[in-house]
């Protein structure tokens, strides 16, 4: 029972040239991890045979895919498909039923501290205390995260979103788009493998959208894999590699955007779908999974 | 251990990683719960406020039943509301808006978060205490022995963990943080009603009985003990035993019962 508080107390490990994760001994004085490489030819997220169920409905179900460094990969699917419980145990929020899950080469099972360490997240609905200020959130994470930020170098952080003049200014005082800002340099602000994004730009005019996506293009640039779930068709297109798209728990088809376009542009259910006379990726979305609203 | 940021180091370059500390981790989340503290202050008032009322206006009752018994009375007042409105309160509150979910998604443990909420409302219940003190020195003349201070001082942060592992049960058991909010009222108000009028023998003997090993009349006893521990009792003794049982039994309720997220 005492597990669920204390199951993440902390267990340090090294780093050793098999590539294996030791446990640090008791007598260890350092228990650090400053003599433990990051591996970089390790995916920055491996997920292989995943199952979530929430009692007897199976919410995923042999789920698999990797993202690498140095790319975008959108996870499509409807509403109830499966992408925020596949996300959610890729953070760690839920218990799987089976199958693992490894980022930057670290089992979240196993070690959840260094796969967290090695992830950065932008939840759908972000949320802070709201008695902070920008600065005191900044400061909040960097500290978890074991970043030591001077005011100047938090003032420069807040110049590169243009929120320099928002730095006393609590969360939900923000609009929209500098709220996603704000969530963006929070979670990157540790330079993880991995950065996952829920539907980031949802709600978002266009502009702030075009902004956001340049940036999670830049974060790429940078080298950090990326795992973006969304419902619009037009950002996996534009942002993404490639896509999964996931529908009762299950993927159905994988690939970048015109792999999945051609290869099911045949497709009737996908021809039915078409609205414009040519086949779009909302086509193909469309003709996969049905044109059933879901709940 | 923490590391500094100076130009973004593009991620597929080896280098270290370090897990941030278990003091960094902590730090930094109670650095930022004390400051969501300081920023409700006026709420906190209140807390304090509503037992130094009640010792101000027993100045009277100080010659007939003693300075142990107003001052127990009225930290036990205060300790009910310190665990009951604020910590469980502001831990609803916090799921609720998914602020414990973000935390959990980075490299902060759950007992970290915990630990530092609870040391918030340790200090809450420090200063509570030592202005119960101060005002029924300066109000109603009440002095005590240094040791009553002092033990009496501990009594009440032992009795503040009936209310905080309380709190915990009812934040376990309720979601929806304004159900807590109107159920930790509810408590409260029984708590200092049935507690008080039941010490002073006004419902009877059965439930007087009963107030005497309620957590109210426990923690009120311990309290009281530990102001004057020249007459502690095998009564008192029973008390602290209670207390401790009530602290582990809500203890194991509340975490077991407890969900991070509402959803």
């Amino acid at each position: 029972m005492l597990t669920r508080f204390y199951r993440l107390s902390p267990t340090f490990y090294r780093y050793s040239p098999q590539n294996d994760r030791l446990p640090l001994g008791k007598g260890n004085p350092t228990p650090y991890l400053s003599n433990m490489n990051t591996p970089t030819n390790q995916p920055a997220l491996q997920v292989s045979g995943l199952n979530v169920n929430y009692g007897s409905f199976k919410a995923v179900q042999q789920v698999s895919f990797e993202v690498q460094p140095g790319e975008i990969f959108g996870l499509l699917g409807p509403n109830g498909a499966g992408k925020t419980s596949t996300l959610s145990a890729v953070e760690g929020l839920i218990k799987p039923a089976s199958g693992t899950i490894r980022v930057a080469g670290y089992d979240n099972k196993q070690h959840p501290l260094h796969a967290r360490a090695c992830m950065g997240v932008q939840l759908q609905a972000t949320s802070f205390q709201p008695e902070l200020t920008i600065t005191g959130i900044i400061r909040l994470f960097a500290g978890i995260y074991g970043v030591s930020l001077s005011n100047d170098r938090i003032l420069s952080v807040l110049e590169d979103i243009k929120l320099q003049d928002a730095a006393a200014k609590r969360f939900g005082q923000l609009s929209g788009g500098q709220q996603q800002r704000v969530s963006l340099v929070i979670a990157t602000i540790h330079q993880p493998q991995l950065v996952l994004l829920d539907e980031p730009t949802t709600g978002l005019d266009p502009q702030s959208r075009r902004q956001l996506w340049e940036r999670i293009e830049a974060m790429r640039d940078r080298g950090h894999g990326i795992l973006l779930t969304t419902h619009s068709m037009e950002e996996a297109e534009s942002v993404c590699d490639r896509i999964a798209i996931i529908d009762h728990g299950q993927i159905i088809t994988i690939g970048t955007p015109q792999t999945i376009v051609d290869d099911n542009r045949e497709l009737d259910a996908v021809i039915r779908a078409s609205r414009k006379g040519r086949i779009t990726l909302e086509d193909v979305f469309i003709g996969l999974t049905g044109t059933a609203v879901r709940e | 251990m923490s590391t500094t940021i100076s130009t973004p180091l593009p991620v597929t370059e080896t280098r270290p990683l370090a897990l941030p500390s278990m003091g960094s981790v902590y730090s930094a989340l109670l650095r930022a719960d004390l400051t969501t503290q300081w920023r409700n202050r006026r709420s906190s008032l209140m807390v304090i406020l509503i037992p130094v009322i009640i010792l101000i206006s027993w100045k009277g009752l100080v010659d007939k039943f003693g300075g142990a018994f107003a001052l127990s009375n009225c930290i036990t007042v205060g300790l009910t509301a310190v665990g009951l409105m604020g910590y469980s309160n502001s831990v609803a509150r916090d799921r609720d808006k998914g602020i414990f979910q973000r935390l959990r998604v980075a490299p902060a443990s759950n007992w970290a978060i915990m630990a530092s909420r609870l040391t918030v409302q340790l200090i809450m219940i420090t200063i509570m205490t030592i202005v119960i003190f101060i005002v029924g020195y300066k109000f109603d003349n009440i002095t005590m022995p240094a040791s009553g201070y002092i033990i009496g001082f501990f009594a009440a942060l032992i009795g503040g963990a009936v209310y905080l592992s309380l709190g915990q049960v009812i934040v376990g058991l309720i979601k929806n943080p304004e159900t807590v909010n109107a159920t930790t009222r509810l408590v409260y108000f029984a708590f200092i009603m049935i507690g008080m009028f039941g010490e002073f023998g006004m419902l009877g003997k059965e439930i007087g009985n009963i107030t005497k090993y309620s957590p109210y009349g426990t923690v009120k006893a311990i309290v009281s003990g530990g102001l004057t521990p020249t007459i502690w009792t095998t009564d008192t003794t029973t008390a602290l035993m209670v207390t401790l049982g009530y602290t582990a039994v809500f203890t194991f309720l509340g975490v077991r019962w407890f969900r991070w997220s509402t959803r």
